[in-house]
């Protein structure tokens, strides 16, 4: 459950240049929901998602991610709150010098999972992807749909039950789009929660799931029923 | 320059080895893949490592054979008390014996009366004028020869204030200006190394926080996203402390070659010299320690150059984000 309450946050707070990327913003997800995050862009989507995986504090108001509240979660265990969710970018930063193996395994040596259990869960989050022959490329080798594809491995290869999308499908065209759309639901079938954020209002159609509309730093519509 | 891009083979899996998978086996490889993508860059830090370390450890590696010559040249070097012509020779016996248990003195022997004028007797020109004299007019004597420690520091004076203070002994020859000028010159050259080598250790120190911050800045990248992907502040800081581990160790061992190749380069003309002056002394190779301790020193350097490193750089991040930890 992701709950968010009355949340406001404002960049460069300390600055003259302070400018408020969320006002007033409140809004609950159940486990195992899909739900898509849109707005323009600078509508504040990436602050929600950012709020989520912790990157940021929010200037007022309250967070709670399952049995964490983040108001009194400490630091040191912000890391471990952030091996339990996914994030996939809309540019995936992947490791240009290491091969696509190594990329989707970074999750899994962070977690300090021993050799066979990471060779065995790349191979299948890289099936899963439809990247199971490319395992030995370097990422300046891939298409930009495959580099997200590469992304969307690593932040599942873990099994999160968490996974936060960041427009992972902005600089495709719509078709990939649509496949990387179909692997979000995939996870989500199988029991992921799944926040999905996206301006692309196109690639929404035709999808009956919750939407949470943000529009300069507030929601627009009536939140999903809690 | 590009860091080479790694070989793709067809039997290439993209699989590494298995012990790059563990946090300690990953901070390794990460640490080395580093040095390998920029060769020329990681050679010229390492040889300048090991070219400004080379130094002290010559320093170290020639300073066990310098104190065995200083010693062995101190060796033969005594002072002599003479004793009050009243003394018995048992009480002079006594006391040399009672002097040669200081630990500062090596050996005493007591020339007795009656062996003075023997050898007083043995040059003509004197055993006539000492037959003029009717009895025996010399004086017993203690001969003392300080420990080559005792000689090597200032305790030789302690050693002579002692003889003078004993009620037994009327007077003391001290004969020793040129160890005390080479007691000067050793110390002063101990201070120069000291501080020789410690400027050099504190450039190679200089050297390892340079390179070790030029990498931060590098793996900038890679440690957003390792700390995005959940990495706590170790499995960040591993692979920093193991660059700075990796440069100190071989710049330790570059080090320690380049000393022993200026020691092998030195033990000719070294023997040759001392074979001038009657000595079959020769530089020999330092003991396996030395070396050793070297590496262990340049390791030490290389980890505290990257912890400092690293916490100058938390601080920094710190004080320009504080709302954030």
């Amino acid at each position: 459950m992701i709950d968010f309450e009355r949340v406001g946050l404002v960049y460069g707070r300390e600055t003259v240049a302070a400018r408020a990327a969320l006002e007033d913003v409140s809004f609950s997800l159940p486990d195992g929901s899909f739900t898509f995050l849109t707005g323009h862009s600078g509508a504040g989507k990436s602050s929600v998602l950012r709020l989520v995986a912790r990157l940021e504090r929010p200037t007022r108001g309250t967070i709670r991610v399952g049995e964490d509240d983040y108001a009194t979660l400490p630091p040191r265990r912000e890391p471990a709150l952030r091996r339990r969710m996914g994030i996939v970018f809309q540019d995936s930063p992947l490791l240009a010098e290491r091969s696509v193996f190594d990329n989707v395994a970074l999750p899994l040596v962070i977690g300090g999972y021993p050799f066979e259990a990471i060779r065995t869960r790349v191979g299948a989050a890289l099936e899963r992807v439809g990247l199971g022959a490319r395992a030995a490329a370097r990422p300046s080798a891939l298409s930009g749909g495959e580099r997200q594809r590469v992304g969307i491995a690593r932040a599942v290869v873990a099994r999160p039950r968490l996974l936060l999308a960041d427009e992972p499908t902005g600089n495709l065209d719509p078709a990939i789009s649509a496949d990387i759309l179909e692997l979000f639901l995939q996870f989500n079938a199988a029991g992921v929660t799944v926040l999905f954020a996206s301006h692309d209002t196109a690639l929404l159609e035709g999808f009956d799931f919750p939407r949470l509309t943000l529009v300069a730093g507030r929601i627009a519509d009536e939140p999903p029923a809690r | 320059m590009s860091p080479r891009r790694p070989r793709e083979t067809p039997d290439d899996d993209g699989i590494g080895p298995r012990w790059s998978y563990g946090r300690g086996g990953y901070a390794l490889a990460q640490s080395l893949r580093q040095l390998a993508a920029r060769p020329v860059a990681s050679t010229a830090t390492l040889l300048s490592l090991g070219i400004t370390l080379a130094l002290p450890a010559l320093l170290l590696f020639l300073s066990a054979p310098l104190e065995a010559i200083t010693a062995r040249a101190l060796e033969g070097e005594s002072l002599t008390a003479y004793l009050d012509p009243a003394t018995a020779d048992l009480d002079g016996a006594a006391l040399a014996a009672e002097l040669a248990a200081r630990p500062d003195i090596r050996r005493t022997r007591y020339v007795s009366r009656d062996e003075a004028l023997a050898t007083f007797r043995a040059h003509r020109d004197i055993d006539d004028s000492l037959a003029v004299l009717g009895e025996n007019p010399l004086p017993g004597a203690i001969v003392v020869h300080p420990d080559t420690t005792a000689l090597g520091d200032r305790s030789v004076e302690t050693i002579a204030r002692l003889l003078k203070g004993l009620p037994a002994v009327e007077r003391v020859q001290v004969d020793l200006d040129w160890v005390r000028r080479l007691q000067a010159t050793l110390s002063l050259a101990r201070r120069v190394a000291l501080l020789l080598g410690g400027l050099l250790v504190a450039t190679a120190l200089l050297v390892i926080v340079n390179t070790v911050r030029l990498e931060l800045v590098r793996r900038r990248r890679e440690l957003e996203l390792a700390t995005l992907l959940g990495a706590g502040a170790a499995f960040a800081h591993r692979p920093v402390l193991c660059t700075g581990l990796l440069l100190g160790g071989l710049g330790g061992i570059v080090a320690c070659a380049l000393a022993l190749c200026a020691l092998l380069l030195l033990r000719g003309p070294v023997g040759e010299l001392a074979t001038l002056y009657g000595s079959s002394f020769r530089l020999p190779l330092p003991p396996p320690g030395e070396p050793a301790l070297v590496v262990l020193v340049s390791t030490t350097l290389g980890t505290v150059a990257a912890l400092a490193t690293l916490y100058t750089t938390s601080v920094r991040r710190t004080a320009h984000h504080p709302g954030t930890s």
